[in-house]
C-alpha cells in the first residue's frame, strides 16, 4: 500500500515540558562522544535515503540530459528530451488519461467513504464486522484486486455482464473497449480504498464533539443541515489528508493499469508511470523517461504546494 | 546471544530467503555447466515440443544442462530488453527479425562460429549477419495464410478461397458467411502493424521511404490498404468490444466453428488439428499484388554469457538438429530454416491441413516487415494504436494515418 | 416518532449490509472461481463451484515455483519489516530526543523524501543497483526499502509523547541514550511500533514495481509479479489465476485478522495527526 507517501502536511508542535526543554536545549559543547551518538542514531537511515532516495534523484536529473537506452553508453542531449516529451502529445495524453483516473476515482472514494463513516458512526449492530469487511480490500495488493475485477467485468463471461444480461441489459466491453477501460480501472481501484477512506473519516467525525452537534440540533438545524453547516467543517482536516494522499498516490497510478489493461486498449489507459516503465523498459528511451519522471515529481509537488497553501482558506483544525 | 522474539522472527526471515536461495546451483569450471534459454516461441502449446529438442540435445551432451524459460509473447520484448540492461539475460535467448538490426548494434550479442552453415537456408541466415559475421542463427520461418472452414463455405453453397482470389473476392465471401444472429464471422484479421506493413505490399505500397528515416505509408494506396484492414471490424469480423484483439479471441473464434476465414499464421496447425469440421488453407489473397507475411525467428548468444561455446552448441542444436526438423514438422509448428528440400518436402504429405502446399507457393511472394535502425518497437507499437484508433471509429482512417506519419516519423528519425 | 427512529435504523443496516455484501462479493467470486475447472469457458457462470476440485490448485504448484514465490514474499516482508523498524526508530530518537545543529533542516529534508515516489526514480535506482551487481538479487530487491520518512515521521510523533521525565529519572540512574532508547522510549511507543511493522509488511508484500524490475530470475519472483506473470500465460483459464489470487490473499488475510486492531487504528491516527 503506498499510504507511506504521507505528505509532511502539519507537523504539530507538540507541547513542551519543562524536561523537554532541558533535553533539547542548544548547548555549547556537548562534545566529541554526543556528536558520536547522533551520528549512530541517524546513520542507519540517512544512509539509504542518500544512496536509495536523494542520490538517484539527482541522478535522474542528470539522466534526464542524456540519450541512454541503457545498452550502450549514454550520450549528452542538454534540455532534448523535455523538448520532445513537451512537444508530443503522448506526454499530454498521460497525463490526460492520469487526471481522468483522479477526476473519477477522488470523488467515488470520498464520498462512497463519507457516507459509509455516517452510516457507521450511528449506533449500528455488529458495527466493528461491518467496517472489518468494508476494510478488507485495503490490505489485498493492487495486483490481485486487478485480475479480479478483470475477471469479474471480463465482458464475455465475467459475473457483472452475466447479472446485467439477466435484466436485459447488455453490458459494456469493460477493460477490453477505450470508452469503458478507465471507469473498470476507477471502480477497481475505489472498491480497494473505499475501507481506507471510510476509516480515515470515521475517526475525524469519532473527534468531533457531540455537544457542537448537539446544539445545532437544538437550534432547529435538520439532518442536512448540521451535516452541511457543522460536521463537514470539523470534518475537513480529515478531508484535506484523504484528498492529498489521493493525489498523490492518483499521480503515481501504475500497478492496477499494469495488471488490467497495461495501458491499452489503443493507449486509452497509458499513464504517466506506466509510460515512464515502457519509456525505459520497452523503448530503450532511459534518458526521455527520466524527463518524464523529473515532470511528474514537479506536478506533484506543484499540486502538493497549492494544496498545503491553499488549506488555510477551508481546513478547520480547531 | 539473548534470543527475543524479535530476533527469532528476524532470523527467520533470513533463513527462509537463505534456504529458497540455496536450490539455485552452479557447475564448476571444466565440469557439468548449466545454461539458460529464454524463449516465446513454444508458448501456447509447443512447450512439450520444444522440451522434446531440449531432451535430445541433454542426451547428447551430458554434461550440458539447459535451463529453459517460457515467456508469452506479449510480455517478452519488455522482459528481455530488461535483463539485457540489468545483464541477466539468459545465455540463448530468441530474437525477431524485426529487432536484430538494433541489438547487434548495442553489443549484445555474441558472434558465433558456426560449425556447417551449409545446413541452413543461405537466405535466412544471411539476414542475421553484420559485415560477414554470423549473430543469430535462424530457429525458423513461418508465413501467414488464410484459414477457412469448409463446412461454413459448404452450407452458403460458396466456392473455396485459392491462390487467384483478391481482396474483393474475400470481402463478398465474407459479407455472405457472416450471420451475426447466429454468431457466426465472415473474417478475421488482426489490427496491427504486422498486418498493415503487409496489406501495404498488397496493394503496392511501401512502408518507409528510400532514406529508412521517414514513413511513406500515409498515400492513397495506404490508406486504402488501412481501410481494408481496419472496417472488417463490426461488419464480418467482431469488434473490439466484444473482445476482438484479446490474445487467441481468433484461433478460438476459428475453432469453435463461428468464423469462417482466418488470417493467421502457420504456428497454429497444431491448435487447429482435431477440430470436429473440415478446414484448409489458402495462399492470402492480395490486391494490386501478392504478398504475404514471411516471419522468421533467430537466437543469439548473450555476449555476456559465461558458456559462449556451450550456448553456441545448444543454439546450432535448436536450429539445425534433425529431431529439431522431425519435432517441427510432425507438430505442424514453424518451419526450420534448413536448406535440405527433400527434408521439406515430407511435410507435404502430413494431412490437415490438405493444401499445405500452399505454405510454399506463399513464398514466392513474400513482404519482410519494415526494420530501422532506431526506434522499432516504439514504430510498431505506434502504428498498431492508431490503426486501433480508426477501427474504434475515434478516428477517420487519414488522421489515423497522418497521425502515425507524424509520431513515427520522431521515434525513427536521427 | 419511535417508530421512524427504528423504521429508519431498519434501512440504515439493510443498505450496510447490503453495501458489505457487495463489498465482499469479490472474494466469495474468486475462491468460487479457483474451485471450477474450466471456469471463464463457460457463457453462465455458477453461484456455487461447479466441480469443486483443487485441479487449479495443484497446477500452480506442480506446474509453477508457486511454493518458493510464497517463501519468497514471506522472507522479503519480514526483513523490510524489521529494518524499517530499526533505522525508523533510531531516526525518530535523534529527532525526538537529541539535540543537534540543523535538526530542524535534516527533518524536514527526510520528510520532503516522502514526496519522491519510487517510480520516479526506477531509471537511477536500476542503472545504480547494476553497478553494484544487486540485480536479481534480494538484496537489490531490499535496499530501496531499507528507509521510510513515513516511519520516521509516526514514530517521532509518538515518542513526542512519551514524558521525558523518564529520561531524566533514567539519566539519574546513569542510563546513556542506547539505554534510554531501548529501555525507556520504546517500550512505551509498542502500539506505534506495531503500527509501522504492519505497514511496512504490507507495504512490501503488496509492492509491485520494484520488485518487477529488479528480481529478473522466476525463482527469485514475488507473489504480485507471479500473479501478473499467470495472467499472460494462463490467459483463458481463470480457475489457476483465481487460485493464485486466493493464495495471495491468504497471508494477508491472516495477518489482517490478527493485527486488526492496529491497522485500522493505525489508519485511523494517521489521519487525525
Amino acid at each position: 500500500m503506498s499510504v507511506i507517501t504521507t505528505p509532511p502536511a502539519a507537523i504539530p508542535i507538540v507541547a513542551e515540558s519543562p524536561a523537554t526543554r532541558r533535553a533539547l536545549r542548544p548547548r555549547r559543547r556537548r562534545g566529541i562522544r554526543h556528536t558520536l551518538v547522533v551520528v549512530a542514531f541517524l546513520l542507519p537511515s540517512a544512509l539509504p535515503l542518500v544512496f536509495f532516495v536523494l542520490g538517484p534523484m539527482v541522478a535522474a536529473a542528470v539522466i534526464s540530459l542524456t540519450e541512454w537506452n541503457l545498452l550502450a553508453p549514454a550520450e549528452w542531449v542538454g534540455l532534448d528530451n523535455y523538448a520532445n516529451l513537451l512537444g508530443d502529445p503522448a506526454t499530454w495524453a498521460v497525463f490526460a488519461h492520469t487526471l481522468y483516473y483522479i477526476a473519477g476515482y477522488l470523488p467515488l472514494v470520498y464520498f462512497g467513504g463519507l457516507a459509509l463513516a455516517l452510516a457507521l458512526n450511528t449506533a449500528l449492530k455488529g458495527r466493528s464486522l461491518l467496517r472489518g469487511v468494508y476494510f478488507l480490500p485495503v490490505v489485498t495488493s493492487w495486483i490481485v484486486v486487478a485480475i479480479v475485477w478483470r475477471w469479474l467485468l471480463n465482458p464475455s463471461n465475467g459475473i457483472v455482464n452475466a447479472t446485467l444480461a439477466t435484466f436485459g441489459i447488455d453490458g459494456p466491453g469493460w477493460w477490453t473497449d477505450p470508452a469503458w477501460a478507465m471507469p473498470s480501472i476507477i471502480l477497481a481501484s475505489a472498491w480497494k480504498d473505499l475501507g481506507f477512506v471510510m476509516v480515515i473519516l470515521l475517526a475525524g467525525l469519532q473527534a468531533i464533539d457531540p455537544e457542537l452537534v448537539d446544539a445545532a440540533k437544538v437550534d432547529g438545524a435538520g439532518w442536512w443541515r448540521r451535516l452541511v453547516s457543522v460536521v463537514m467543517p470539523l470534518l475537513s482536516p480529515s478531508t484535506f489528508f484523504v484528498v492529498v494522499i489521493s493525489l498523490i498516490n492518483g499521480f503515481q497510478v501504475f500497478d492496477q493499469v499494469y495488471a488490467m489493461t497495461g495501458g491499452g486498449p489503443g493507449g486509452a489507459t497509458q499513464v504517466v508511470v506506466q509510460q515512464v516503465y515502457d519509456l525505459t523498459f520497452r523503448y530503450g528511451s532511459a534518458g526521455e523517461a527520466s524527463a518524464l519522471s523529473w515532470l511528474l515529481f514537479l506536478v506533484i509537488l506543484a499540486v502538493t504546494v497549492m494544496q498545503v497553501r491553499g488549506q488555510r482558506k477551508w481546513v478547520n483544525y480547531a | 546471544m539473548r534470543t527475543t522474539p524479535l530476533t527469532a522472527i528476524g532470523l527467520a526471515g533470513v533463513a527462509v530467503l537463505a534456504l529458497t536461495s540455496c536450490s539455485a546451483g552452479g557447475g564448476g569450471d571444466d565440469g557439468p555447466v548449466t545454461i539458460t534459454y529464454t524463449n516465446f516461441i513454444s508458448n501456447g502449446g509447443n512447450e512439450e515440443n520444444l522440451q522434446a529438442i531440449v531432451d535430445a540435445f541433454e542426451a547428447e551432451n551430458p554434461d550440458i544442462t539447459v535451463d529453459v524459460t517460457t515467456l508469452p509473447y506479449g510480455d517478452y520484448g519488455t522482459a528481455l530488453q530488461t535483463d539485457l540492461a540489468a545483464g541477466t539475460a539468459s545465455d540463448v535467448f530468441d530474437i525477431e527479425y524485426t529487432n536484430f538490426a538494433q541489438y547487434q548494434a548495442n553489443g549484445v550479442l555474441a558472434e558465433l562460429e558456426v560449425d556447417d552453415p551449409g545446413v541452413y537456408r543461405g537466405s535466412v541466415l544471411e539476414a542475421y549477419q553484420t559485415d560477414g559475421a554470423q549473430f543469430a542463427l535462424p530457429s525458423s520461418f513461418s508465413t501467414v495464410v488464410l484459414y477457412f472452414n469448409r463446412d461454413l463455405f459448404d452450407a452458403a453453397g460458396l466456392e473455396y478461397p485459392s491462390s487467384d482470389w483478391t481482396w474483393a473476392e474475400e470481402q463478398a465471401a465474407a459479407e455472405a458467411l457472416t450471420d451475426q444472429a447466429a454468431g457466426v464471422w465472415g473474417d478475421h484479421q488482426p489490427v496491427s502493424f504486422y498486418e498493415y506493413y503487409k496489406v501495404l505490399a498488397q496493394n503496392g505500397g511501401d512502408f518507409l521511404d528510400e532514406s529508412g528515416t521517414n514513413v511513406a505509408f500515409n498515400s492513397p494506396e495506404g490508406i486504402e490498404a488501412a481501410k481494408w484492414l481496419v472496417e472488417k471490424s463490426g461488419t464480418v469480423m467482431p469488434t473490439i468490444e466484444e473482445g476482438q484483439g484479446t490474445p487467441d479471441f481468433d484461433t478460438n473464434l476459428f475453432t469453435e466453428g463461428k468464423l469462417a476465414m482466418l488470417h493467421s499464421g502457420i504456428w497454429v496447425f497444431g491448435t487447429v488439428a482435431d477440430v470436429p469440421f473440415g478446414w484448409d488453407i489458402a495462399v492470402e489473397p492480395g490486391n494490386t499484388e501478392q504478398a504475404s507475411a514471411l516471419f522468421s525467428n533467430a537466437v543469439g548468444v548473450s555476449a555476456d554469457s559465461e558458456h559462449i561455446a556451450e550456448a553456441t552448441k545448444f543454439a546450432e542444436f535448436l536450429t539445425s538438429s534433425e529431431i529439431m526438423v522431425d519435432t517441427r514438422l510432425e507438430s505442424g509448428w514453424e518451419l526450420p530454416a534448413i536448406s535440405d528440400e527433400a527434408e521439406l518436402s515430407g511435410y507435404l504429405e502430413l494431412g490437415d491441413p490438405e493444401n499445405r502446399q500452399a505454405v510454399f507457393d506463399s513464398l514466392d511472394g513474400v513482404a519482410l516487415p519494415p526494420v530501422v535502425a532506431e526506434g522499432q518497437q516504439e514504430m510498431q507499437d505506434i502504428m498498431t494504436e492508431e490503426l486501433v484508433e480508426a477501427q474504434a471509429g475515434r478516428k477517420s482512417v487519414e488522421d489515423a494515418l497522418a497521425s502515425a506519419e507524424e509520431r513515427i516519423n520522431a521515434a525513427i528519425g536521427g | 416518532m419511535r417508530e421512524t427512529t427504528r423504521g429508519r435504523s431498519i434501512v440504515l443496516h439493510a443498505v450496510v449490509i447490503a453495501g458489505a455484501l457487495v463489498m465482499f462479493f469479490p472474494f466469495y467470486w474468486t475462491v468460487v472461481t479457483s474451485l471450477s475447472p474450466g471456469a471463464g469457458l463457460s457463457a453462465t457462470p455458477s453461484l456455487w463451484p461447479a466441480d469443486s476440485g483443487l485441479d487449479a490448485y495443484r497446477e500452480l504448484f506442480t506446474e509453477l515455483p508457486f511454493a518458493r514465490v510464497i517463501g519468497n514474499s514471506i522472507g522479503l516482508a519480514i526483513v523490510t519489516t524489521l529494518v524499517q523498524l530499526i533505522t525508523s526508530a533510531t531516526a525518530a530518537y535523534a529527532f525526538s530526543r537529541l539535540a543537534f545543529r540543523g535538526r530542524t533542516v535534516v527533518f524536514g529534508v527526510y520528510l520532503a523524501t516522502m514526496m519522491i515516489p519510487l517510480q520516479v526514480l526506477i531509471v537511477p535506482l536500476f542503472a545504480e543497483l547494476k553497478a553494484f551487481g544487486l540485480i536479481d538479487t534480494y538484496l537489490g530487491a531490499l535496499l530501496p526499502t531499507f528507509a521510510s520518512a513515513f516511519g520516521i515521521f509516526l514514530l517521532r510523533q509518538a515518542m513526542n509523547q512519551v514524558p521525558f521525565e523518564l529520561d531524566e529519572a533514567a539519566t539519574l540512574d546513569g542510563a546513556g541514550h542506547f539505554r534510554i532508547f531501548w529501555t525507556v522510549v520504546l517500550p512505551n511507543i509498542r502500539p506505534a511500533l506495531a503500527t509501522l511493522a504492519v505497514f511496512a509488511f504490507m507495504g512490501s508484500w503488496n509492492s509491485f514495481l520494484w520488485p518487477l524490475v529488479v528480481l529478473r530470475s522466476p525463482e527469485l519472483q514475488t507473489l504480485p509479479i507471479a500473479l501478473a506473470g499467470l495472467q499472460g500465460q494462463y490467459t483463458t483459464q481463470w480457475d489457476v489465476i483465481m487460485a493464485g489470487s486466493v493464495v495471495s490473499i491468504l497471508p494477508m488475510l491472516a495477518l489482517y485478522v490478527f493485527a486488526q486492531k492496529y491497522v485500522i487504528q493505525g489508519v485511523a491516527n494517521a489521519g487525525l495527526k
